[in-house]
């Protein structure tokens, strides 16, 4: 009996020791990196702008919450959307970033889109606080889902010294419509043999600045029906711009480098855009001195033209997913509130914001040398009060898609009407 | 300190046993173990080559579909008329160049499409100074950085291949590497040059080929012609040189082996290598025989398991072994105490069952020994017996012969009475100690026995000696051997007194303890003894004048009777007397007591 119970004990430590062995070696690499700290991600195009201005916010939120670490991740635009459309349709979060810089202009599809995938922010920011150009496109059904960031108002940024050279002076510039500015274009051209503009014959944001100063869509006003067939101001914008070609003073790009590309080089004399290229114009210091700002050419024959616009202004959208609190309260406690980080994101970015509270005080006065000490933000900051407001609605890269193609076919000889026809025939059969 | 000695001497057998048990235990276990060792080792060393052979055929596989999908954008490009008026055609006005460059993007998604599902740029340059690129920011490389470039010189040199080189770029501080598929774009008739096509893959999106199959001490490296790493998942080697390698790798190659052991990079490893013709590179497998060995085979484990077990086996061995010896140890000490107790140390049978036999056998030996020795002290008593009884029954004829004459005497003297009662003394007297059978008698028969005979000496030699008798009344009923105080009597009757004429001789008998003591005083002339109570003296002389027993044989009598403790001693002084002191057992008077005889 006695030995049977040794037997028995030496046995059971026998195996014992041995299970203890072998179940070692499988459970090395548990107890993971949990950690206590948060860790968001962002991600944003253009890193002379939107990135440099998420520097500073990650920078002042940083050292107030030591325990959150905000990684900022550069895209291109077209690569944040295709990579969100797709995380997005797959049904997953994962691989996407807790917070993503959208268009306005695509700001409404993706929100109607994808219902659930960003989160409520009306908890965290207050609608009131910013600009209402930018509420619009920003919020659904009375929820406020993007967090508004940059103001898209638009100037025409001109070479002072080529116009000096074709005998234009920056006042020639001002305040004129787009015929006048083919003329002074025509002009410039004989006289410097540099272009006016450059253009991507794929983006057609010029058509778009033109439609919004004149308060009008791609889209009717509830944001689906496309409004271009029955639209003189589109047909004058196209007009336009096919008369900006056809007095061949464009010069073509084909991405956005060749577009700074064009710009840095000094080979064209003006850019008619956003401010949110401001950075990338004075990135170019050699340049400095020789550019100034002028209004937004206006429609000739539109009547509700005004020389203001507006292009691709940009804002905040938080994922619904892990880490959204941490994210929406970054957004809050930066791009939602604080104006003492907008007027630094003015002075050493150039962003102009579209929060209240931070569109006035010493920055906005504050003279550029580059721009010849004119005081651009100022200026900005009274065109943005101009700028007519539209609804952009769902759709804008859909239709905008469709009318590169039939521009094409408009600039080689295809008759206005039928383009604009042909075009919203296509959008209607495509957006039903 | 014996005790030690002895301990250790008794456990001989178990240490030797032990020690050899152990040592046997411990060979086998190590010798096993190293050999299973050793032999999954060889195994895995093969089976890991085969399975690696065939990942690495999978890789190929998929590294051939990428370079299917590139080679079909690089000849679309190559055959695309759109893409070349875009790199040959000069400046013209905006509404031409509008279209130009409308359809090099249209034409552009064509040709992505064909490479869509990998994360790559496209980048054409053209030699009048135009370019394209689908992704500037992926491979950030100026058009000026690029016309310098070697890889752009190489690709140049070569128009008709379409190569992979190599390529890294500082992007904010972090170096950025790349593998730059690159295809001159050449007029098909008259071989002018006129532009450049660039795929670029990043290096960890290459990767991603192979980097599933690769883990710690597995190790996949992409060595292109001139031995330099291109791609790994180890990025510390990329961009080094191993020429060593290469030489491996070709060798290989035109040997068309399967895997080669060698040492790289300072270590053992198992190579095996897939030269990709397409790309001009090398696919190298590297297997880091120890380690992965190691995580396959865990030595530390098996040790251990090892120990547990010799460990175990030895607790078995020494409790076994214990058990076994110990008995057969106790056995040996109880074997070497057989003399010491009468042959009466019995073995306690315990332990295996061999022991227990041999405890069972040797205990049955020592059954029989003792057997033997009591029926040998049987037959030796008997015959002791016999002889005093022969000697007993031996009345000495001058004994008659002077009592008779005696008799005559008294008769003739006229003394009727006296006769008369000396015949009855001697009848009685030859009564007792003829025709009583037992071999004992109570007390009070044999101080009849002595009356009888000292009545008879006085008749015959007078009374100058007399005799007192000094009995225990308690005592009377006690059993005494036949005759055992008569012949101290005659002793002292006819040795006592030649110096003195005259004396007593008292006889005392009385209880002591456990013992009856019958004692045999004179007052005559004592004699020198040797030793304080030594032996009894031999008388002079041999001839006992009663019967055949002297009293020599008295002693030995008791002693065979009644062992040891009993017996007679004498004490005597010169001229003072001499005591005789005999010793013997109670013995209450029973029937029994006589049926010995």
């Amino acid at each position: 009996m006695k030995k049977r119970l040794l037997f028995a004990l030496v046995s059971m430590l026998l195996m014992l020791a041995v299970s203890a062995c072998s179940g070692n070696s499988g459970a090395k690499n548990t107890g993971g990196s949990s950690g206590s700290g948060k860790e968001i991600t962002v991600w944003a195009w253009d890193p002379n702008f939107n990135i440099a201005a998420l520097q500073l916010a990650k920078e002042k939120y940083e050292a107030k919450h030591p325990d959150v670490k905000v990684n900022i991740v550069e895209y291109a635009q077209n690569d944040i959307v295709q990579k969100l459309n797709t995380g997005l349709n797959s049904g997953t979060t994962k691989g996407l970033p807790n917070i993503v810089l959208i268009e306005d202009y695509r700001a409404q599809n993706f929100l109607q889109a994808y219902p659930d995938a960003f989160r409520d922010m009306s908890d965290v920011i207050k609608p009131a606080d910013f600009a209402e150009y930018k509420i619009g496109p920003t919020s659904l059904d009375g929820k406020q889902y993007g967090v508004p960031f940059d103001s898209g108002a638009t100037g025409l940024y001109v070479r002072t010294d080529y116009l000096k050279q074709a005998g234009f002076t920056v006042d020639d510039l001002t305040n004129i419509d787009w015929n006048r500015y083919i003329e002074i274009g025509k002009k410039v051209k004989e006289k410097t043999g540099k272009d006016m503009l450059t253009q991507d014959p794929n983006d057609l944001g010029l058509i778009r600045m033109m439609a919004q100063s004149a308060g009008t869509w791609y889209l009717k006003d509830d944001g689906k029906t496309p409004n271009l067939a029955d639209n003189p101001v589109i047909k004058e914008a196209l007009e336009t711009y096919k008369a900006l070609f056809d007095a061949n003073i464009v010069k073509m790009n084909s991405d956005w480098s060749q577009f700074l590309a064009a710009i840095n080089n000094g080979d064209v004399a003006t850019v008619p855009t956003g401010n949110w290229i401001t950075p990338s114009i004075k990135a170019e210091a050699s340049q400095s001195g020789k550019w100034a700002v002028v209004p937004t050419p206006r429609l000739a024959n539109s009547k509700e033209s005004v020389n203001a616009s507006s292009l691709g202004g940009s804002s905040w959208y938080v994922l619904n997913m892990d880490g959204q609190d941490t994210a929406a309260n970054f957004l809050a406690e930066t791009f939602g509130s604080d104006a003492e980080l907008y007027s630094q994101m003015l002075d050493k970015v150039g962003v102009i914001g579209s929060l209240k509270a931070a569109s006035s005080g010493d920055a906005y006065d504050k003279s550029d040398d580059f721009f010849n000490g004119q005081k651009i933000y100022a200026d900005f900051a009274k065109w943005t009060e101009e700028v007519p407001k539209v609804n952009y609605g769902l759709h804008t890269y859909a239709i905008e898609d469709i009318l590169v193609v039939e521009v094409q076919n408009y600039l080689n000889g295809k008759d206005v009407d039928s383009v604009i026809r042909d075009a919203q025939a296509q959008a209607e059969s495509q957006l039903q | 300190m014996k005790k030690m000695i002895e301990k250790l001497s008794n456990q001989r057998l178990f240490s030797k046993l032990f020690i050899v048990m152990t040592a046997s235990i411990v060979a086998v276990c190590l010798l096993t173990s190293l050999i299973t060792i050793r032999m999954s080792e060889r195994l895995f060393a093969e089976t890991f080559s085969i399975t690696n052979a065939k990942v690495l055929k999978q890789i190929n596989t998929s590294l051939d579909s990428f370079n299917d999908s590139i080679v079909n954008a690089a000849s679309y490009a190559s055959q695309s008329g759109t893409i070349k008026t875009f790199l040959t055609g000069g400046e013209m006005d905006s509404v031409s160049m509008s279209k130009v460059y409308y359809r090099m993007s249209e034409q552009m998604k064509q040709l992505t499409s064909n490479i869509n599902a990998y994360d790559v740029a496209v980048t054409i340059t053209g030699m009048n100074g135009r370019s394209y690129s689908t992704d500037r920011a992926y491979w950030p490389v100026t058009e000026e950085q690029l016309a310098a470039a070697p890889l752009t010189v190489n690709t140049a040199a070569h128009p008709q291949r379409l190569m992979y080189q190599y390529d890294e770029r500082q992007n904010e501080g972090e170096t950025e590497r790349y593998i730059i598929a690159s295809k001159a774009l050449v007029e098909r008739t008259s071989g002018q040059l006129y532009g450049m096509l660039y795929i670029s893959i990043r290096e960890r999106e290459f990767k991603q080929f192979y980097s599933n199959f690769t883990s710690t001490g597995n190790d996949v490296l992409v060595l292109d012609a001139s031995g330099a790493i291109v791609s790994s998942n180890r990025p510390e080697l990329i961009g080094r040189s191993a020429p060593e390698l290469l030489e491996e790798a070709k060798e290989i190659e035109s040997k068309k082996l399967n895997y080669k052991n060698g040492s790289v990079m300072g270590k053992e490893r198992i190579i095996l290598s897939n030269y990709l013709p397409s790309y001009n590179f090398y696919l190298v497998n590297l297997i880091d025989r120890q380690y992965t060995a190691g995580q396959i085979i865990d030595v530390r484990s098996v040790s251990l398991t090892c120990l547990g077990i010799i460990a175990a086996a030895m607790l078995v061995v020494f409790v076994i072994s214990r058990r076994l010896t110990d008995s057969l140890t106790r056995l040996v000490r109880q074997m070497s105490m057989i003399a010491q107790k009468d042959f009466g140390n019995y073995i306690t049978v315990s332990g295996s069952y061999e022991v227990r036999e041999l405890g069972k056998a040797f205990n049955y030996m020592l059954d029989e020994l003792n057997d033997y020795i009591r029926r040998l002290l049987d037959t030796q008593r008997e015959q002791r017996n016999a002889e005093l009884a022969a000697l007993q029954r031996q009345i000495n004829p001058h004994f008659l012969y002077n009592t008779l004459a005696s008799i005559k005497m008294l008769v003739q003297k006229g003394s009727k009475e006296m006769a008369a009662e000396t015949i009855n003394a001697l009848i009685s007297l030859l009564q007792n100690t003829i025709s009583n059978v037992s071999e004992t008698v109570t007390i009070e028969q044999e101080l009849e026995n002595m009356k009888n005979y000292v009545f008879i000496n006085h008749v015959r030699y007078g009374e100058r000696i007399k005799v007192n008798y000094f009995v225990a009344p308690d005592c009377l009923q006690y059993e005494v051997p036949k005759l055992i105080i008569q012949p101290f009597i005659e002793n002292a009757f006819f040795h006592a007194f030649n110096e003195k004429n005259e004396g007593t001789i008292y006889i005392l008998v009385s209880k002591n303890d456990d013992s009856l003591v019958c004692e045999v005083v004179d007052n005559g002339d004592g004699m020198e003894l040797t030793g304080e109570t030594g032996p009894l003296p031999n008388p002079k002389s041999r001839r006992q004048l009663f019967t055949g027993i002297g009293i020599q044989n008295v002693n030995n009598r008791i002693k065979l009777l009644y062992g040891e403790p009993y017996g007679v001693s004498i004490s005597s002084n010169k001229g003072e007397g001499t005591k005789v002191r005999i010793v013997l057992p109670l013995i209450a008077k029973s029937d029994e007591a006589g049926d010995r005889i």
